[in-house]
């Protein structure tokens, strides 16, 4: 248990120490409260949607009353019947977007097989797209989800989203607020180098696993309560969560570990607390290509894939899905991905630390 | 066995030969002390003893574990009270002394028996509750020894333990490390030849990364030590005389307004006899013991302190 005794000593030396720990709880928390006076303030306004319904059945007719139902739609009529209308009124700008229900919608739900809509927009404006996408997925799980018959039961259905902008960006800013711990706890290590307290210790019997164990120890008790705050602050200023929020944590636990694992990782290459500051170099091109500031869909495909191999966009989308509705074994394959890098990245940590240990 | 045993221990740094192929043996039980100027490798050579530092050349060995191929075994057996004082600042001494006792392996129970003893020997008793960082130098040096001792090691490497403290505090050090002597291998090293000398069973004289004289203080100081000396305090002493004793000596000094006299064999009276031939009043003469600081310059040809 040589791992707790040095953990101990970490925690204490962080909670002691005002100004650190401020920054630790802090951060979250002003980072939540600018977010949601930006994003959450003001009630959104809704979005024209256009719909062309090619099925011209009753099932397709209640999907349409159900997204007619959304404070954040607003649907355009009349119901256009053929998709060059509706083109055509996007390109003269009448519409934002508008949604194809493609015949055999009755069809496919009565059989329960896959359906594709589309949603056509603007090449200009793809955000509103993609935030259009998540809503019309959650209203159609929602839809498809209930037995039949249909028409009874989905009277009234309304999404339980309040404000799509903010559950749209919540899950990133929490991911990138979570990003910071690797800077964090790769200056607590570096610091500690510096001062060559790491070097004291290296004269114990303590192992590299200790080492790092008992560094991350500390960034436990953060990340948790961080998470907290982050999920917290957000319900109370605009976040819907309309699935499990345990889940939703249990996503933002894992994401800061592996942030956490690469400060690690920093903290083991670096030898001072200034040089800490290259985590940097990994956090803010991560954080780009994450999906936490920008959508990652019209990124180049070499970008797009090494965003998919990250951790963090698998983070933010699983998030996301869970508040916005999905189910676990919708984001089990997340989790997963998660967990898997969580021990790519200590094992990584410890070999490399343990290179520190002789020089 | 010998408790430290060190074969052509080597460390470079680029170009600099910090430590040049240490030939040491200590035995169970000995304090052994590493004299020697500022630079001259001793702290170098306690960190590859300590496993921190990679020996270029040459290995070491501690009660028979080699440093480089059973680095752990020998951090079960050391305790080391590192040249800069190094605290978890925001601990109390206890917090701090049960750190390194329970991640050497100590139970709670003999953690707090272990500090509280050196708590009360080192005179920290009184604050042993008050993080440390309010601490001053003497009592953060204090507690940084006792560090070393609290999971009461086989093998102790105390690297200049009494850097910066003043004389009481430095006394008060001294008589608790000279307690300890026999029942614990220490290695000490230091710059101050009083230190050496009060402390040591044996002394090895380190500078440039080599041991250029071992020995018991009295051995470096007999059998090493060809010169003898004599200190004389004259009035008008011309550049004659001067020059006539330099003829007749190997060497002379000038100290405080003092004449110092080198020479394999010194005649007290003759050279009293001499000054006064020569018209010089001599208010005083003394010959003197050679201390560990005329050994260094002896050997080396400079001062241990700038
Ligand atoms: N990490 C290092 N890198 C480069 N040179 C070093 C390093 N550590 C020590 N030295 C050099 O090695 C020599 C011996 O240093 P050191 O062992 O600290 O001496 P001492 O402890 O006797 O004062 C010095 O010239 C010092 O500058
Ligand atoms: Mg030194």
């Amino acid at each position: 248990m040589k791992f707790w005794e040095i953990g101990k000593r970490n925690l204490k030396e962080i909670y002691r120490n005002p100004v650190l720990l401020g920054f630790l709880l802090g951060m979250p928390l002003a980072f939540m409260l600018v977010f949601c006076a930006a994003a959450g303030g003001g009630q959104a306004s809704p979005i024209a949607l256009g719909i062309v319904d090619e099925d011209r059945s009753q099932d397709s007719s209640a999907f349409i009353q159900n997204l007619g139902g959304i404070e954040a739609i607003e649907l355009n009529e009349p119901i256009y019947s053929e998709k060059s209308q509706a083109q055509e009124d996007l390109e003269d700008g009448r519409i934002s977007l508008y949604l194809l229900i493609p015949s055999g919608f009755e069809e496919a739900t009565r059989a329960q097989q896959a359906i594709n809509l589309e949603l056509f927009y603007k090449e200009a404006d793809p955000m509103i797209g993609l935030q259009l996408k998540l809503i019309i997925e959650a209203v159609g799980s929602e839809f498809l989800g209930v037995a039949p018959p249909l028409n009874v039961e989905l009277k009234g259905t309304e999404s339980k989203i309040k404000n799509l902008a903010v559950n749209f960006y919540f899950p990133g800013i929490a991911v990138f607020g979570l990003m910071i711990l690797i800077s964090t706890a790769a200056e607590i290590i570096a610091g500690d180098r510096e001062k060559g307290f790491l070097a004291r210790m290296f004269t114990t019997p303590a192992r590299p696993w200790d080492f790092i164990l008992a560094y991350s120890l500390p960034f436990i008790p953060v990340l948790i309560v961080s998470t907290l705050i982050y999920l917290g602050v957000g319900m109370a200023l605009g976040l819907t969560v309309v699935g499990n929020l345990g889940y939703a944590f249990l996503i933002f636990f894992l994401i800061g570990l592996c942030s956490i694992g690469i400060g690690m990782i920093v903290g083991s290459l670096v030898k001072s607390e200034s040089q800490a500051g290259v985590s940097w170099i990994f956090i803010v091109p991560m954080a780009m290509i994450s999906g936490a500031w920008f959508s990652v869909e019209r990124m180049p495909s070499a970008i797009k894939s090494v965003a998919g191999v990250l951790p963090f966009i698998h983070a933010i989308d699983a998030s996301r899905a869970v508040l916005n509705g999905s189910s676990f074994s919708a984001i089990i394959l997340d989790l997963y991905w998660l967990a898997g890098w969580t021990v790519v990245l200590f094992v990584t940590g410890i070999i490399l630390f343990r290179r520190t240990m002789v020089s | 066995m010998n408790a430290v045993q060190t074969f052509k221990l080597t460390r470079e740094f680029d170009s600099l030969v910090a430590v040049n192929g240490i030939d040491l043996e200590i035995k169970k039980g000995e304090l052994f002390s590493l004299l020697g100027p500022n630079g001259a490798g001793k702290t170098t050579t306690i960190r590859m003893l300590c496993c921190l530092l990679k020996p270029t050349k040459g290995t070491a060995s501690i009660l028979g574990y080699d440093v480089i191929k059973t680095p752990f075994a020998v951090k079960r057996l050391i305790g080391v009270s590192p040249q800069d004082t190094i605290l978890s600042e925001r601990l109390n001494c206890w917090e701090n002394l049960a750190l390194i006792g329970k991640v050497h392996g100590l139970s709670s129970k003999e953690v707090k028996r272990r500090s509280k003893e050196l708590l009360e020997t080192m005179g920290l008793m009184e604050r042993s509750k008050d993080q440390v960082r309010k601490f001053s130098g003497g009592m953060k040096r204090r507690l940084n020894i006792a560090m070393a001792l609290v999971s009461d090691p086989q093998v102790l490497f105390l690297d200049e333990p009494t850097l910066g403290l003043d004389p009481q505090a430095r006394r008060a050090i001294w008589e608790y490390i000279a307690e300890l002597k026999g029942k614990k291998t220490i290695l000490l090293t230091t710059h101050y030849m009083e230190e050496a000398d009060f402390l040591s069973d044996r002394i090895g004289i380190i500078d440039e990364g080599r041991v250029v004289a071992l020995g018991t203080s009295q051995e470096l100081k007999t059998n090493l030590f060809e010169m003898h000396s004599m200190v004389v305090s004259t009035e008008n002493l011309t550049a004659e005389v001067i020059a006539d004793l330099l003829s007749k000596y190997s060497r002379l000094e000038k100290v405080k307004g003092r004449l110092k006299i080198y020479h394999k064999d010194l005649n007290f009276k003759e050279i009293v006899d001499y000054l006064h031939s020569r018209g010089v009043t001599v208010y005083s003469a003394a010959l003197e013991q050679p201390t560990l600081e005329d050994v260094f310059i002896q050997i080396t040809g400079k001062k241990l302190r700038d």
